[in-house]
C-alpha cells in the first residue's frame, strides 16, 4: 500500500513538473514591470512604458531570447508605494515573473526594491535615484541610472571652472528624491567651499511658490540650484520671471527640467535654465538617434532621459534572459550581475563602489534651453552648442 | 516688511480664488448634507473646458468663462437629478451613499478625462500669465489679480442672488429645514438639482480662473478637493459667509506658513488651523455670521 501511494504521488508530481516545464517552454517570457501611469507622475510613466513597448516589440522581431518571445506585465503604481508594493506582490507571486523592470518614483521603487529583494526577484531599476536605493546591500536590485547625488557631476567642473559661485540657494521638493538630491548637492557645495544661503523643501503641487522665492530672492544667492518635477519647475520659473529675480543662474537638477513640457509650460521663463541631463540623441551611443527619431514618429512627440532609461533597460533585460542558465528569477539575477552591454542609454555594467552595490555608473552631462531647444552645453566634448553665460536678466531680454 | 507685505499679498489673492472654490462646496453641502467629493473634478473638467476653447478656438481663458460656467451648470444639474436624486428615493441607502456616488463621479471624471486627453500636463499661456505690475515694490500677478477681482464679483452675485430672488430665497429655505420648506410648497427636489448646478458652476469659475497661472493633467482635481473640504469645514458647514473666510483664512495660513516656517509645511499650516478650528471653534467661522 505505502509503495503504490508513494508510486501515485510520484506519477502526479512528475506530471505536474511536466506540465509545468511545458508550459515555461512554450508561453513567453514573462518580466513584470511597475510604473505610474495613473496619478500626478504618470506622464513621465506614460513615457517610460512607451520606450519599453517599443524596445520590446524591437526584440521580439528580432527573434527574443533563443526563439522565445517575451511579454511585460505593467502594473500601474499610481505614485503610492503601498499600491507598488501590491502590484508587485502580484506579478511576483500570482504572474511568476522572472525579473522585473521599471520604478520611476524613488519612493515606490524603494517599497518595490524591498519586496523584491525579499522574494529574490531581480528588479532593473530604470529611473529611481535616491541614494539609498542600492545603497541597502540589496543583491536582487540594479540600477540602470545613475543615483541622484551623481546628476550633477557636470554641472560641479561648470560650476568650478566657469563660474566660480560663492553662494547658492538649494530647493526641493520633499520626497525621497528632492530630499536625498538636495543632501548631497549640499555637501558637494561645502566641500566646494560655496555658502549655502537656504535650503529647503516644498510640498509638491503647490500653486504658489512667491513666498518662498521672496525669500529667496532677499538671501541673493549667486545661483539657485532645484530639484523638482516638471510643473513645480514650470511655476518656479514663471514665478522668478515675475519677482523679476536674477541670480547668476538658474540650474535644475534633472527630473523635470528636461521636460519638453517644462519649456512648454513654463514658456519664455524656461529660457537659458540650465539643468542636470543624463542623456541625449546626440550622445555617441549605437542607437540613441534612432531611439529618438522612432519614437518622435510612433508617439507623435519628443522623449527624453527617463524614457532612454527605460529603453535602455528592456535591452538589458533581454540580454541577461540570453545569457541566464536557466529561467528562474536567481538564475536572471546572475545573468544580470555580468551584463556588460552597450545600449541606446550608454554603456551597462553594474558596479559596485562606496555604499553603492550593482550600481551602472555613467557620466553626466549639463544642459541648458536656447530658444526652446534643449542644447548639450557641457562637458565640451560633446556640446551641442556654446553655454550662455553670464544669462542676461529677465528686464534686459 | 516688504517680505511680510508680499506674504499678505499673495495669501489674500490665493485666499480669493480658494473662497470661489470652497463657496460651491458649502452652498451643496447646505441644501444636500452631504459632502461633495467630486468637487475638485468639476473644476478640473472646467479647466478642460478651457483649454480646449483657448487652444482649438483661441479664445482668451476669461472669455471662456461664459461657457465653462454654463456647461458645469448642466453637468451639475444632470449628475443631480439622474445620478444623486435617485439614490435618495431608495430607503434602504443610507444618505451617506450619495457622497460615496460622488466619489464614483470623481473618478469617472478623471478617467474620463484622461483618455480624452491623455495624462499629458497643459497648460494656458497668454500674454499675461507671468507679468506683473508693482505697487511700492510689492509684485501682484495680473492673473491672480484679475482671478482675484471676478472672484469677488461672483461671490458678490451669489450673496445678491441668495438674498434678493425668489430661488436664492427658496435654497436658503431648504438649506435651513427642507421639510419645512417643502410644507410651504418649495420643490425641494429641483432646488437640489439647482444648488448642484450652482455650486457646479462656482467651481467652474475657479478652474478657469486658476489655469493661465497654474497648470492642468486629469488628477488635478483630488487636491482641490481636499482644499475645499477643508475650507467648507473652516467656514462652518453650509455657511456662504463662513466660506469667504475659510478661503482667505487657508489662502494666508498657507502663504504665511510658507514665509515664515517653510515651504514644505504649507499644507501642514493649513491642516493644523483645521484641526485646532474644529476642536476649539466647532461650528467653525459660522458662528460669527448668520448667512
Amino acid at each position: 500500500m505505502r509503495i503504490t501511494a508513494f508510486g501515485l504521488l510520484a506519477i502526479v508530481s512528475s506530471l505536474v513538473i511536466s506540465i509545468g516545464l511545458g508550459w515555461a517552454a512554450e508561453g513567453p517570457i514573462k518580466v513584470g514591470v511597475v510604473l505610474p501611469l495613473t496619478g500626478e507622475q504618470a506622464k513621465f510613466g506614460e513615457i517610460e512604458k512607451n520606450s519599453l513597448v517599443m524596445g520590446l516589440e524591437e526584440i521580439n522581431k528580432a527573434g527574443g531570447v533563443n526563439g522565445r518571445q517575451i511579454e511585460l506585465l505593467i502594473e500601474d503604481d499610481t505614485g503610492k508605494p503601498d499600491v507598488g508594493r501590491s502590484a508587485v506582490e502580484k506579478l511576483i507571486s500570482q504572474d511568476n515573473v522572472v525579473a522585473l523592470t521599471g520604478g520611476y518614483s524613488s519612493s515606490v521603487t524603494y517599497a518595490v526594491c524591498a519586496v523584491a529583494q525579499q522574494h529574490k526577484t531581480p528588479f532593473l531599476v530604470s529611473t529611481g535615484s535616491a541614494d539609498k536605493i542600492t545603497e541597502q546591500g540589496w543583491n536582487f536590485v540594479f540600477r540602470i541610472a545613475p543615483p541622484v547625488s551623481e546628476y550633477p557631476k557636470a554641472l560641479n567642473s561648470f560650476l568650478s571652472e566657469v563660474v566660480k559661485p560663492q553662494s547658492v540657494a538649494i530647493l526641493y521638493e520633499n520626497t525621497l528624491f528632492g530630499q536625498s538630491g538636495a543632501k548631497e548637492f549640499a555637501e558637494q557645495c561645502e566641500k566646494a567651499g560655496m555658502k549655502i544661503l537656504i535650503k529647503e523643501g516644498y510640498e509638491a503641487g503647490a500653486v504658489d511658490f512667491k513666498p518662498l522665492l521672496i525669500k529667496v530672492k532677499a538671501a541673493k544667492p549667486d545661483f539657485v540650484y532645484m530639484v523638482s518635477y516638471v510643473m513645480d519647475a514650470a511655476l518656479l520659473m514663471r514665478q522668478s520671471k515675475e519677482l523679476n529675480f536674477n541670480p547668476k543662474m538658474f540650474v535644475g537638477g534633472g527630473a523635470g527640467f528636461t521636460l519638453p513640457e517644462f519649456a512648454k509650460n513654463a514658456g519664455a521663463a524656461a529660457e537659458y535654465v540650465f539643468s542636470a541631463d543624463l542623456w541625449s540623441p546626440q550622445l555617441p551611443y549605437p542607437g540613441a538617434k534612432d531611439y529618438f527619431e522612432n519614437y518622435k514618429k510612433r508617439y507623435g512627440g519628443p522623449t527624453e532621459y527617463h524614457g532612454a532609461e527605460a529603453y535602455g533597460c528592456i535591452y538589458v533585460v533581454a540580454d541577461a534572459l540570453k545569457r541566464a542558465k536557466e529561467l528562474t528569477p536567481v538564475a536572471v539575477r546572475d545573468a544580470l550581475a555580468t551584463t556588460d552591454l552597450m545600449t541606446a542609454f550608454g554603456p551597462v555594467k553594474f558596479v559596485s563602489y562606496g555604499k553603492k552595490k550593482q550600481q551602472n555608473a555613467l557620466p553626466t552631462y549639463l544642459v541648458q534651453w536656447q530658444k526652446g531647444i534643449l542644447e548639450t552645453v557641457w562637458p565640451k566634448n560633446v556640446a551641442t552648442k556654446p553655454y550662455v553665460y553670464p544669462v542676461p536678466e529677465w528686464a534686459s531680454r | 516688511m516688504e517680505v511680510f507685505l508680499q506674504t499678505l499679498v499673495a495669501g489674500v489673492l490665493k485666499g480669493g480664488l480658494y473662497a470661489l472654490i470652497g463657496l460651491g462646496m458649502t452652498l451643496i453641502m447646505g441644501v444636500m448634507g452631504i459632502i461633495n467629493l467630486a468637487h475638485g473634478q468639476f473644476m478640473m473638467v472646467a479647466m478642460y473646458i478651457t483649454y480646449a476653447l483657448f487652444h482649438f478656438f483661441g479664445l482668451d481663458p476669461y472669455t471662456t468663462l461664459i461657457i465653462s460656467m454654463p456647461s458645469l451648470f448642466i453637468l451639475g444639474v444632470l449628475i443631480q437629478k439622474y445620478l444623486l436624486n435617485p439614490l435618495m428615493k431608495v430607503e434602504s441607502i443610507l444618505p451617506e451613499n450619495q457622497v460615496l456616488m460622488t466619489v464614483g463621479i470623481a473618478m469617472v471624471l478623471t478617467e474620463i478625462a484622461r483618455f480624452i486627453f491623455s495624462s499629458n500636463y497643459l497648460s494656458v499661456r497668454t500674454s499675461y500669465s507671468s507679468s506683473a505690475f508693482y505697487l511700492g515694490g510689492i509684485s501682484f500677478s495680473v492673473a491672480l489679480t484679475v482671478a482675484f477681482g471676478f472672484a469677488c464679483f461672483l461671490t458678490l452675485s451669489l450673496f445678491w442672488f441668495l438674498i434678493k430672488t425668489d430661488l436664492g430665497r427658496s435654497i436658503r429655505a431648504v438649506s435651513q429645514d427642507s421639510e419645512a420648506a417643502e410644507l410651504m410648497g418649495i420643490d425641494s427636489g429641483r432646488i437640489k438639482v439647482i444648488t448642484m448646478g450652482i455650486g457646479a458652476g462656482l467651481v467652474a469659475a475657479a478652474g478657469t480662473l486658476l489655469l493661465p497661472i497654474y497648470y492642468l493633467f486629469p488628477d488635478i482635481g483630488g487636491p482641490f478637493t481636499r482644499k475645499a473640504f477643508i475650507i467648507t469645514i473652516l467656514g462652518g458647514l453650509g455657511s456662504t459667509v463662513g466660506a469667504i473666510f475659510g478661503g482667505l483664512t487657508l489662502g494666508l495660513a498657507e502663504s504665511f506658513g510658507a514665509t515664515y516656517i517653510g515651504m514644505d509645511f504649507e499644507d501642514l499650516v493649513g491642516l493644523v488651523i483645521f484641526l485646532l478650528v474644529l476642536l476649539f471653534i466647532p461650528g467653525g467661522f459660522r458662528r460669527f455670521t448668520k448667512v
